[in-house]
């Protein structure tokens, strides 16, 4: 069914995994069980994949299919029940410095008593970055999500679209190896969302860093990724693991018009449609 | 011109007319116990602008401002320390609230006793008294952070004290804030009636002298007094909490707009 170019990458219900020395970030056997007053609920089961150093890998599954968890837990926000998300050979047991998160909610990220430039400014400031550097830090990043004329309002005065823009420039400012967006995109307004994301393409070439980024949007996460990991629905494992073989040259109209990309979308939508419905890998395993 | 005279009018219209009916009134059937508004004020400036402004007025305002920002400072503190913390929080609480609902003027005479019909004394009963609203607020105000914005801190290596100064006192402010302004008033009503028992000075001892020795316009005026103090400090509270939260009340008429 799949063209040979994206064959499968790796065994069942596992994502691809690199050698030592390509590899940024590992995620290994991950699972997460809360603890609620009904009893368990096990929102990831098993999760292994690599994300190698300078990709954009788009995670994407149903709603409920814990992401938000496995982001979390990779961020060193949540602990994990078992497994573990090792970076840069240290396994993360706090937030690392080398990791920086965009949320979805970026009205509750931003802090609404700092201007713009100071919410970028915070985090190094709290670090004790020399005020020069940081005055620097934070032009440069402001400059690069194309926001250098509002350092002085308030982010709330902002569209949805530019509070994500500062959101983007605050982590970037904070200079991490691995950039982790959570649905950043979902709440603004499509024409908004296509300039955010020809944005965080841009950026991350231009710094290099990796990328994971999760989203419930089929379109958006292969207009994105160089890889599409896809989840199974609830208790999560790898559904499937794809590299996008498009150009790296993207745009929205070319990109979205070729036949290549038609095919992925399909790929990727029929996978999430089997997920839906309840198909696990690891099931399918065992019969 | 137009503004200013409309400001005018919605500023002191009001007084002014019940200023006016008061002197109707007093106007129409003389009262021993309710002198015209012009003899309250020649009384006013005969009584409060000489000697007693040092011994009365002032000595007053200073334990009052002393009392409020001794309570204030710790209320915010036990505040950030109690809301941040669980445990504490559920430990503290049922005898928060008893406190708080304790009418604090009762506590006077045993305190009286304790400390002394002393300054000490008057302004532990004012910290007593306003504690309460803030400390109770700050709880509320720090237990309340945004969880996305605790995350945002965490992700970004902000804790312990970075994110109490960064994130959970800004965030606070707004409730803080209301504690404050609650607590003004409380902080006036206690330095007037910690006046009352066994003093020789003060601005409530002097109120209470005047009715005993029947100086009436006298007694009036320092009603006024206490009246302008607590209209003051109101107004000096909105100075500052106009510059403190002008990111929260810009917030609040953008959505109020949308």
């Amino acid at each position: 069914m799949l063209p040979d170019a994206s064959a499968p990458l790796n065994t069942v219900s596992h994502g691809r995994t690199l050698p030592e020395g390509e590899t940024l970030l590992s995620v290994r056997g991950l699972q997460k069980i809360y603890e609620t007053d009904g009893g368990p609920i096990e929102a990831v089961r098993d999760l292994t994949f690599d994300l190698g150093k300078n990709e954009l890998t788009c995670l994407v599954g149903p709603s409920g299919s814990g992401k938000t968890t496995l982001l979390k837990c990779i961020a060193g926000l949540l602990t994990p029940t078992s497994g573990e998300v090792i970076l840069d050979g240290k396994t993360v047991t706090a937030p690392p410095k080398k990791m920086a998160v965009v949320f979805q909610e970026y009205g509750r990220s931003l802090f609404p008593w700092l201007r713009v430039a100071e919410n970028v400014e915070l985090p190094l400031k709290n670090q004790g970055v020399p005020k020069d550097k940081r005055a620097t830090l934070v032009a440069e990043a402001l400059d690069n999500v194309g926001l250098a004329h509002v350092p002085q309002s308030y982010p709330w005065q902002l569209s949805g679209g530019m509070q994500q823009r500062v959101a983007i420039a605050r982590a970037i400012a904070y200079q991490p190896e691995v950039l982790l967006m959570d649905e950043p995109f979902a709440a603004v307004d499509a024409q908004t969302r296509a300039d955010l994301e020809d944005l965080v393409r841009k950026v991350r070439a231009e710094l290099g860093i990796s990328v994971l980024f999760v989203t419930h949007d089929i379109d958006e996460s292969v207009y994105l990724g160089n890889r599409v990991i896809m989840l199974s629905s609830s208790p999560t494992v790898v559904q499937e693991d794809l590299i996008v073989d498009l150009p790296d040259e993207r745009d929205q109209l070319e990109t979205r018009s070729l036949p290549r990309f038609t095919e992925l979308r399909h790929h990727v939508y029929e996978q999430i449609q089997r997920a839906k419905k309840g198909f696990r890998p690891d099931d399918a395993l065992a019969q | 011109m137009r503004k200013a005279l409309s400001w005018l009018g919605f500023t002191f219209g009001l007084p002014v007319i019940l200023i006016f009916l008061w002197w109707l009134a007093t106007t129409i059937s003389p009262s021993f116990f309710f002198p015209p508004p012009g003899e309250i004020l020649v009384t006013f400036f005969e009584t409060w602008f000489g000697p007693r402004l040092w011994l009365d007025v002032l000595p007053s305002i200073l334990r009052f401002g002393i009392g409020v920002i001794i309570a204030m400072v710790l209320g915010v503190v036990i505040g950030v320390i109690v809301g941040l913390n669980r445990d504490l929080r559920a430990l503290t609480e049922p005898t928060f609230e008893f406190f708080r609902a304790l009418p604090a003027p009762v506590l006077i005479p045993p305190l009286l006793l304790l400390i002394g019909p002393n300054d000490a004394m008057k302004i532990f009963i004012i910290v007593l008294a306003a504690i309460w609203p803030v400390l109770l607020n700050t709880v509320e105000g720090v237990r309340a952070a945004d969880s996305v914005q605790n995350e945002t801190s965490r992700s970004y290596g902000i804790h312990g004290f970075s994110r109490v100064r960064y994130q959970v006192l800004p965030g606070a402010a707004p409730q803080i804030m209301a504690g404050i302004r609650q607590c003004l008033p409380i902080g006036l009503i206690l330095m007037v009636i910690s006046e009352m028992f066994n003093t020789t000075a003060g601005l409530g001892f002097a109120i209470i002298q005047f009715q005993r020795t029947f100086a009436i316009p006298e007694m009036w005026s320092g009603i006024l007094v206490l009246g302008l103090l607590g209209y003051g400090v109101a107004v000096v509270f909105r100075f500052f909490e106009r510059r403190v939260l002008r990111w929260y009340h810009g917030l609040k008429d953008l959505e109020n707009a949308s």
